[in-house]
């Protein structure tokens, strides 16, 4: 899976996935956030309308692109998850730590 | 409704998970009376399986897996047997890890998600299975 990234400008990056996200496509997404990261865009928004799975080797990297985000002053936040992907994170009790938004412009509204 | 089970071999490397997604596409064509929901827990925890066979297993020379994924009145069960080294795995006491962690969550998503999580050593092969009963 490839991943596209937006800047909207203040700091803030979209990346956009389409495809599974798991052992096989967590690295590169942990990758396209570094860039950004270190690009100067640490408020980071992952639009997951078009990840149709998750599993928890996906989890990890969002979990650990999230804390990259945060060590760098800035926020990871995830928008719009699948059935799927929304079950997965409720059951390993992460909903309140990756707290989805329902669109691009609401995730970053405060 | 009668039996079905449906099969695949696969060696990591190359293939990797999105093999068990493409097989478990045909076994969902096969049965459609399986609903959306059923789908979804079985193939989270299937998928959790794999990973964690592959990425535990997947050492010098990687691993061959045979699936069997079955569908019947009973509900869903799949059996994984694969030529790694026994006792990779740990399956008893994981709990769900902290919110922070980015690993651990395999097992217990598995055991959130199945009616039984199963571990046997039968002639040199890991044999895991994991079986689902229909909803309702």
């Amino acid at each position: 899976m490839e991943f596209t990234t937006e800047s909207l400008g203040n700091g803030i990056a979209v990346i956009r996935g389409d495809g599974r996200l798991n052992m096989v496509s967590g690295p590169a997404l942990r990758e396209t956030v570094k860039r950004r990261i270190d690009a100067g865009e640490s408020r980071i928004v992952v639009d997951l309308s078009r990840v149709p799975f998750m599993d928890s080797s996906g989890l990890g990297a969002l979990i650990g692109c999230l804390k990259s985000a945060r060590e760098a002053s800035g926020d990871l936040r995830i928008v719009a998850p699948s059935t799927q992907v929304a079950m997965v994170l409720t059951l390993s009790n992460v909903d309140r730590i990756l707290t989805p938004y329902d669109s691009v412009e609401a995730a970053y509204r405060d | 409704m009668t039996e079905k089970r449906s099969s695949l071999v696969f060696t990591t490397p190359p293939d990797d998970v999105d093999a068990v997604h493409g097989f478990l596409e045909t076994v969902w064509s096969a049965n459609p009376e399986v609903s959306d929901l059923e789908r979804m827990a079985f193939e989270t925890a299937l998928i959790e399986l794999a990973t964690n066979v592959i990425q535990h297993a997947g050492g010098a020379g990687g691993v061959t897996c045979v699936l069997s994924v079955t569908a019947d009145e009973n509900g869903l069960a799949a059996t994984l047997a694969d030529t790694a080294d026994a006792g990779g795995i740990v399956l008893m006491g994981r709990e769900m890890p902290d919110a922070l962690s980015e690993s651990g969550r395999g097992i217990p998503l598995i055991q959130a998600l199945v009616d039984e999580l199963r571990y046997e050593r039968i002639d040199d092969r890991n044999v895991w299975t994991i079986t689902r009963g229909r909803a309702g």
